[in-house]
């Protein structure tokens, strides 16, 4: 084993790698991005031509057809027909004929482009006012705890869907609701490390080197609390996937676009009709995605917090 | 002679304080400043904008946001007529010109033209309507049935100059009719801005709303024309009758398997639970419900589907939620036992030749119960939203179902009613959980 130190990002990165659970839920995201970056280029594709997108074209003749699979595929003469056959809609089509795989991609890129936005509205918020709190103390610490101890007394959902009511229909709603509302558990957490981190010599070091403020906080502990926020991004991703099915199955996130709440929904009265796969299709989509997110998050999580490091050892 | 515990309590009261002015400062913000009036929305985009504007007054909106003398009103909007002739298209005697710096509607010479109000203005009360103006000869008002302390003539300017007109309507019958007359000149006009004097300078929307607060009065519902303290009321039953079950339950169930999971720590059964905990915590809460309803109440017809007349009712809902939130529990109180079981004492107690189904029981739950319970504590204000979603699809007349509904039908009071309930409920829970935690956890110091 290699005794020379190396960095906690190497050393984590290993070891994540070592177990073969994460392994596979790490592939699993990165399909799950080239999904959602296919459907973007696919979106795109056809607002440049100005067509209807071909998730999107309603084709009457071809409703609640069964997955490919299902359908016997290669009992017709030929092997290329049967494969063609398998690859025409190979997970069925919902009541108005659309396909089912092509809508589910388009979900994970709406779901994608949620997680990612409400992340970047999140973070910097929770990390700019937990640092500035944590160094600098007094009032301003002050205001900054008041401040998040009165946003998280707000009811989460319903506030999120207050907010939405709002600003207004539409995924500005979904990105401002998720992202205002949930800074505050990244605030708190890294407050109580700057807080630690201030006393520490080397920061005294820094002081009497004559740095700022600014400089000692984004150049010298940032990267030692950085370690939170990743782990705090793993955690709200999926959480931000979630929320957002529910604000979209409840009519108020994503209008028009086939996000896998606008699908759940749909496939909610099918259901009843005997028509399964479309809600199995978006079920196992949103659990794959979500499982791999809180496996690889907590073996992450493992993998970074130096003080469980400090227990395997004994 | 005050106990540290009493002072403490004090302390953490009178801090309160400060979190509860921003809470009520929060939902001011959001649902008063924000969202601005839900006129349009209750109403409907037909509305007339007399009918709004009476909206508006039964709720406080027309009144200045924070403090003031004046404040807008709907009979006359503000008009720019840089672009179009806008209100005064129609209007004989007046004519939309431009050029490049922009556009204005012209008056012939001794021609008039009248304010174009959309409905009458309140009798009786004083206006102020602000107009930029231009031209070669002077011009006049003409009131009917409103009168001015000021000046009716407007004197000629060459260049464009803003001007006021202070009136005050007759105090009953007949409506206020304004006209401008033009001189022997042509008379341009590029602006009118029209506002309403309030009673006095305090009365704004902040105050109308800390005065309702102050009152215990949250509003009515527009929905069921019914006051939001009565919903909420006739809510909190079945909602409680819904959550509670799932509360209590569900802990129990999450701290035995927790002890299982401690008891076999490291061997089959742990590593089972724990995978089935994070694949049940990923399943979205949606789906619980959706295949639960299905499979459970449609196909196998254990349960009746909907409704809530009997606890057969509750009995679906309640497994779902238990089921739903077992994931994430588990993991927690899990962490929680296995940080226990590292410690010192209990290495002793198995070295002294207790049985492990002993030192579980005897030493790590009593410890471990302390971190449980300040989480379980802090849980009890989700108890009174109830779950949105659960009763939605079961049709539990609870305070979540309610919710769901105002935020479709823009009801802002009920929304905003079961907000500040709510956070007001998780204000007093976090008290409650420091309170615990001092009580219960002789390490804690109180500061």
């Amino acid at each position: 084993m290699n005794d020379v130190g190396q960095s906690l990002w190497t050393e984590a990165w290993r070891e994540l790698r070592r177990s073969r659970l994460v392994r596979a839920s790490l592939w699993t995201l990165a399909v799950f991005a080239g999904a959602a970056l296919y459907g973007e280029i696919v979106y795109r594709w056809y607002s440049i031509r100005d067509e209807t997108p071909s998730y999107q074209r309603v084709n009457l003749q071809e409703r609640y057809v069964p997955p490919s699979f299902l359908r016997h595929p290669f009992t017709g003469p030929s092997l290329a027909g049967g494969f063609r056959q398998l690859a025409h809609h190979p997970l069925g089509t919902d009541n108005l004929g659309r396909d089912v795989l092509q809508r589910a991609i388009q979900g994970a890129r709406i779901a994608f482009q949620v997680g990612v936005i409400t992340s970047l509205i999140a973070i910097p918020i929770g990390l700019i006012l937990g640092a500035v709190a944590g160094y600098f103390g007094g009032r301003l610490d002050e205001a900054v705890v008041w401040l998040y101890s009165t946003v998280a007394c707000l009811p989460g959902l319903l506030f999120i869907l207050a907010l939405s009511m709002v600003v207004g229909k539409g995924l500005l709603g979904v990105y401002l609701g998720i992202g205002l509302t949930t800074w505050v558990g990244l605030c708190r957490l890294i407050r109580a490390e700057v807080l630690k981190h201030r006393e520490r010599p080397y920061v005294l070091a820094a002081r009497s080197l004559g740095y700022g403020p600014v400089r000692i906080l984004f150049r010298h502990i940032l990267p030692n609390v950085f370690h939170i926020v990743i782990i705090t991004f793993s955690l709200r991703f999926p959480a931000a996937i979630g929320t957002e099915v529910f604000m979209s199955f409840l009519g108020i996130g994503v209008q028009g676009e086939p996000s896998w709440g606008i699908m759940i929904g749909n496939a909610r009265l099918r259901l009843w009709q005997g028509v399964w796969w479309e809600m199995a299709t978006v079920t196992a989509a949103i659990l794959v995605v979500v499982l791999a997110f809180n496996l690889a998050g907590d073996a992450l999580r493992d993998a970074l917090d130096p003080r469980l490091k400090a227990r395997d050892n004994t | 002679m005050t106990s540290p515990i009493k002072s403490y309590v004090l302390r953490r009261v009178l801090y309160m304080i400060p979190t509860l002015a921003g809470i009520v400062l929060i939902t001011f913000l959001l649902f008063d400043v924000a969202g601005g009036s839900p006129a349009a929305m209750v109403l409907g985009k037909n509305a007339s904008a007399q009918a709004m504007e009476e909206f508006d007054e039964s709720k406080g909106f027309n009144k200045p946001v924070l403090a003031g003398l004046w404040t807008g009103t709907r009979a006359l909007e503000d008009a720019d007529f840089s672009r179009s002739a806008g209100a005064l298209s129609g209007a004989t005697g007046a004519r939309f010109m431009s050029d490049h710096g922009g556009g204005w509607v012209r008056l012939a010479p001794n021609g008039a033209c009248a304010v174009p109000f959309v409905f009458p203005p309140r009798p009786g009360t004083v206006f102020s309507l602000r107009f930029a103006y231009r031209g070669e000869r002077p011009a006049a008002w003409a009131l009917q049935n409103a009168d001015t302390p000021g000046p009716l003539e407007i004197p000629a300017s060459a260049e464009w100059r803003t001007a006021e007109l202070i009136f005050r309507t007759a105090a009953a019958g007949a409506p206020a009719v304004l006209t401008l007359r033009a001189g022997a000149g042509a008379f341009d006009v590029r602006a009118l801005r029209l506002r309403r004097r309030v009673a006095h300078g305090w009365d704004s929307q902040l105050t109308h709303y800390l005065g309702q607060l102050a009152r215990l009065d949250l509003g009515v519902s527009t929905a069921a024309n019914r006051k939001v303290t009565d919903l909420l009321r006739e809510g909190i039953g079945p909602s409680l009758a819904l959550t509670v079950p799932i509360f209590f339950g569900g802990t129990l169930l999450s701290i035995a398997l927790a002890l299982v999971c401690a008891y076999t720590r490291n061997r089959l059964p742990d590593r089972l639970l724990v995978l089935g905990a994070v694949v049940l915590m990923s399943v979205n809460y949606l789906v619980w419900i959706i295949a639960g309803q299905y499979l459970l109440a449609y196909k196998g017809r254990w349960f009746p589907i909907w409704g809530f007349d009997s606890w057969r009712h509750l009995a679906l809902p309640v497994l779902i939620g238990i089921a739903s939130g077992l994931g994430a529990n588990l993991r927690f109180y899990r962490t929680v036992m296995l940080d226990e079981m590292y410690k010192d004492y209990v290495r002793t107690a198995f070295a002294k030749g207790l049985s492990p189904a002993g030192v579980l029981l005897k030493h790590v739950l009593p410890n471990a119960l302390i971190p449980i319970l300040t989480n379980t504590v802090i849980a009890i204000p989700f108890l009174y939203t109830g779950s949105l979603l659960l009763e939605s699809f079961f049709g539990i007349p609870g305070l979540g179902g309610l919710s769901v509904n105002a935020i479709n039908s823009a009801d802002v009071d009920v929304v905003r009613g079961v907000v500040l309930v709510g956070a007001v409920l998780y204000m007093g829970a976090s008290l409650l959980t420091d309170l615990c935690y001092a009580v219960v956890d002789p390490r804690v110091k109180l500061r």
